[in-house]
């Protein structure tokens, strides 16, 4: 469990997070999304004490983090694939953070094989790839066998193998009744594996929803679309009904304010023959695009236009 | 944003598809060193522990007897010194600490004008900043003369040649830091060398030439040889990089070190150059032989 | 709420990890912090390079020593402090920035968030090393100075008054350089800044204060954590000191005193910044 309360991190005169309150339930995945320099890492950095917030609280496990009395064991973290001294092995590494809190040798080794690493335990760290440093910071955070993860950005770099591995883990540590909270800028991806995502923009909470409500959210989703060899009658009888109609291309009609039933059944009253119907969804991409628009920090002009 | 933008790319492209030339390289170099927030640091501290010092040192010796403002001139260089070697192990190290380098040398596949560009860099900064470090020690000196109604006179007998020889110093002792830093490549391993080879070689080789140093019983030392004449010892200091360096703000007529071979300030110029020309010479040996991570 | 059918699933869970899932306690995070100085091996070679460059040190200082010098024969053997202090400055210094400028930070402190107990460790570890090392460094300028003290150099007699306290003198000076490193270190965060401060401290400011004598300057020299290196000296070179500085006289055991404040001012101040400043 985690929960995030009006919190508010600034540095000088720039606001990096403003008044951010959500929580991270057990047993929930929950996606941070927000773009570059919204704050998500910053969010992530206060939550586990490394730095300390301006105003508000962050709670693990219903404390401060630096009170926990075994913060491995209540919370495993990965922040940046590259928090690792280049001239130390894997397990050098692993161990060292093992032997704060008592954990065995036999669990270092168990995390290495579960995240794949064994052919590289006894590397020095600087000398891995993208991948492999990803794959050493997840052993990190698995580590204490912690009822909470915070994983930033886990997928960064990972070969497809690896993409799926790390969806398949998160399920499953949530399916445990673990809290999981998950940065990722791959939104297919996080759709696959979120329940809940919370999503800011400039340091401030634009949404916390469950992914399908979120979904929902984007303007195409619950628009009808039906195509339709005579599209001028069946536009007009939807108007009727008190449907928008947006004409498109091809005979096709792009209805909102009703629902595919009524669109069938109105296809029917004036005798147009429907070729295809069927209901547009929503992507969280989209979603996320539209509450996001106007707080990219950083965007291109053309991807500004792209956006709207 | 694919095609109505991919045709005003390709036409402005080719207008001007020529490569890095070696101006553009130095102008890079340029930029990349003054973009820094480091330099101007390192700069002004310099400046400002050059006249602080020098100006502490003058005032604590305008008592003695046969004060000369002038004899003071280079004592705020001995800790300014440093500024210039580190700044130079930073520029020259710092591109392979941060990765920068990948960027460098994809962009200038032939690798060694960079080397020369940053060489070129950093003795024009490190010329400003000695000019400047070698104007604040001028001005440490006038309220110690003022006070013993001294004239500062810097262009008469030796003087024009030992502020020459200060500001030479420093940017000497810059492009060393450069070289060492552009060899080894990590932050750590350059400056420990600059500062031994520098700082601590000439303590440990004095340490050996001077018993007292070394905490000797005065009675117990022989009277000193009226005759100095050359040792190994004094030769070694004269000849590594840093006591050829002090030479260099040393007044010509100043005599030798005990025991030194009498290069002067001009010699002693000579031997760190060739010094700093190795170490270079070294470190694009590797640049060209070597992968950059 | 789709969250309620898993937050159900977590109420049956049963609890994982068998025996006690116990915090960070002091003893184990020494462990670690001795596994992590360990385990990055420039750390061993920056041990033996001290080692081997204050035994060569002493080496070629002891060819030039001649009967009528009035060294004695510890100092010939401890004559390569000078190196022993920049090498072991060194490794306190990368014990002190390495959690900082390699980002491990991040998950040392996320294991312990209290963070003074990492602090106290790394002073520890530090400590033991250098030990270790300046014992090494002693043992091998000794060999590497038989020769020269069979020759025209004095030899090694512990009857000498403060011979043998010279010895001790020799890791202990050591041991508070690298101290001093670590603290510095841990205080800057950066290694660069944090040699250059420790040279400037402990080697350059001592000299350049020594090109002025005066009551001023020797006063400085006298407080500055280079004192340290009095500990090096046996009874004879510290009266010699005594009798020509016109600054504070330190005696025997002043320098030491002066150093071992120096490392617990700049630690505390290192503290200080841990506690209450963000880490990167």
């Amino acid at each position: 469990m985690i929960e995030v309360e009006a919190l508010t991190k600034r540095y000088g005169s720039t606001t990096a997070v403003d008044g951010l309150t959500f929580t991270a339930r057990p047993g929930t995945v929950t996606g941070f999304l927000g773009p570059n320099g919204a704050g998500k890492s910053t969010t992530m950095r206060v939550v586990v004490g490394l730095e300390r917030p301006t105003s508000g609280t962050a709670r693990v496990a219903g404390r401060r983090y630096a009170d926990l009395p075994a913060p491995l064991h209540a919370v495993g973290v990965m922040l940046d694939a590259r928090s690792v001294h280049p001239g130390r092995t894997a397990y050098k590494h692993l161990l060292a953070m093992a032997q704060t809190h008592g954990i065995g040798r036999a669990r270092v080794r168990e995390v290495i094989a579960q995240t794949g690493l064994e052919p590289a335990a006894h590397r020095r760290a600087g000398a891995f790839s993208l991948g492999m440093g990803q794959r050493l910071g997840i052993a990190g955070a698995l580590l204490g066998d912690p009822a909470t993860l915070i994983l930033d950005e886990p997928v960064n770099g990972l070969d497809p193998d690896g993409v799926l591995w790390v969806r398949r883990l998160v399920r499953d540590l949530a399916a445990e009744g673990r809290t999981v909270l998950l940065s990722s800028h791959l939104m297919h991806e996080l759709a696959l594996c979120a329940d809940r995502v919370v999503i800011i923009g400039r340091g401030r909470l634009l949404a916390d929803a469950s992914v399908q409500e979120v979904v929902d959210r984007s303007e195409r989703a619950g628009t009808v679309r039906v195509r339709t060899t005579d599209p001028e009658p069946l536009a007009r009888e939807l108007l009727a009904a008190g449907a928008q109609v947006t004409p498109q291309e091809g005979g096709t009609l792009h209805v909102r304010g009703v629902s595919v039933d009524e669109v069938g059944t109105a296809a029917r009253r004036c005798g147009a023959t429907v070729l295809e119907l069927g209901t547009e969804s929503g992507s969280l991409e989209e979603a996320y695009l539209q509450l996001t628009g106007d707080a990219v920090e950083y965007r291109t002009a053309d991807a500004a236009g792209g956006a709207r | 944003m694919s095609a109505a933008t991919a045709t005003p790319q390709t036409a402005r492209a080719t207008t001007a598809r020529s490569g890095p030339t070696f101006g553009r390289v130095v102008a890079a170099e340029w930029t990349k060193l003054v973009s820094l927030r480091s330099p101007w640091w390192t700069a002004a501290v310099t400046v400002a522990v050059a006249g602080v010092i020098t100006y502490l040192s003058a005032q604590a010796s305008s008592g003695d007897p046969g004060f000369q403002p002038v004899g003071s001139l280079s004592t705020g260089l001995a800790l300014a010194q440093i500024g210039p070697l580190v700044l130079g192990v930073l520029v020259g190290a710092g591109e392979f600490r941060t990765g920068a380098s990948r960027t460098t040398f994809t962009l200038v596949p032939r690798r060694w004008p960079v080397l020369v560009a940053q060489v070129l860099a950093m003795a024009a900064f490190a010329l400003v900043t000695a000019v400047l470090a070698t104007a604040a020690s001028v001005l440490g000196i006038l309220p110690a003369a003022a006070s013993r109604g001294i004239a500062v006179d810097l262009t008469s007998g030796d003087t024009p040649g030992l502020v020459l020889g200060m500001v030479l110093f420093l940017v000497v002792l810059a492009l060393l830091g450069l070289a060492l830093g552009a060899l080894l490549r990590r932050t750590v391993p350059a400056l420990v060398t600059a500062l031994l080879v520098v700082l601590i070689l000439p303590i440990v080789l004095m340490t050996a030439g001077d018993p007292l140093v070394g905490g000797a019983d005065p009675p117990s030392i022989g009277l000193p040889d009226a005759d100095p004449a050359t040792t190994v010892l004094g030769t070694l200091a004269v000849l590594s990089p840093g006591g050829a360096a002090q030479l260099m703000t040393t007044s010509a007529s100043a005599g030798p070190m005990p025991g030194s071979p009498d290069l002067g300030p001009v010699g002693g110029g000579l031997v760190l150059a060739a010094w700093v020309l190795v170490v270079l010479v070294a470190a694009a040996v590797r640049l060209r032989a070597r992968d950059v991570r | 709420m789709t969250t309620v059918a898993p937050a159900a699933r977590a109420a049956q869970r049963a609890p994982r990890g068998a025996p006690a899932r116990t915090g960070p306690t002091p003893g184990r995070v020494l462990v670690a912090e001795w596994t992590k100085l360990t385990s990055v091996r420039a750390h061993a070679w920056l041990a033996l390079g001290t080692v081997v460059a204050t035994a060569g040190t002493a080496y070629g200082l002891g060819l030039f020593v001649r009967p009528d010098d009035g060294r004695s024969g510890s100092w010939v053997v401890t004559s390569g402090f000078v190196l022993a202090q920049l090498g072991l400055l060194v490794l306190g210094a990368l014990v002190g920035t390495s959690d900082h400028t390699t980002g491990t930070a991040r998950t040392t402190f996320a294991a312990v968030p209290r963070r003074l107990p990492v602090l106290g460790a790394q002073v520890a570890v530090t400590a033991v090393a250098a030990l270790v090392t300046a014992v090494l460094a002693l043992g091998a300028s000794y060999l590497a100075t038989a020769a020269a003290r069979a020759g025209d150099a004095p030899a090694l007699d512990l009857a000498v008054p403060g011979a043998s306290r010279a010895l001790l003198g020799f890791v202990l000076a050591s041991v508070a350089v690298a101290l001093l490193g670590l603290a510095l270190g841990a205080l800057l965060r950066r290694p660069a800044d944090a040699l250059v401060t420790g040279m400037v401290l402990a080697v350059v400011g001592d000299q350049l204060l020594a090109a002025n004598p005066g009551r001023v300057t020797d006063t400085i020299r006298a407080l500055l954590p280079s004192s340290g290196a009095r500990l090096t000296q046996d009874d004879a070179a510290l009266a010699v000191l005594d009798a020509a500085t016109r600054g504070p006289q330190l005696g025997v055991w002043g320098g030491g005193v002066v150093v071992g404040a120096w490392v617990l001012v700049v630690l505390g101040a290192a503290a200080y910044r841990l506690r209450r400043h963000d880490v990167r």
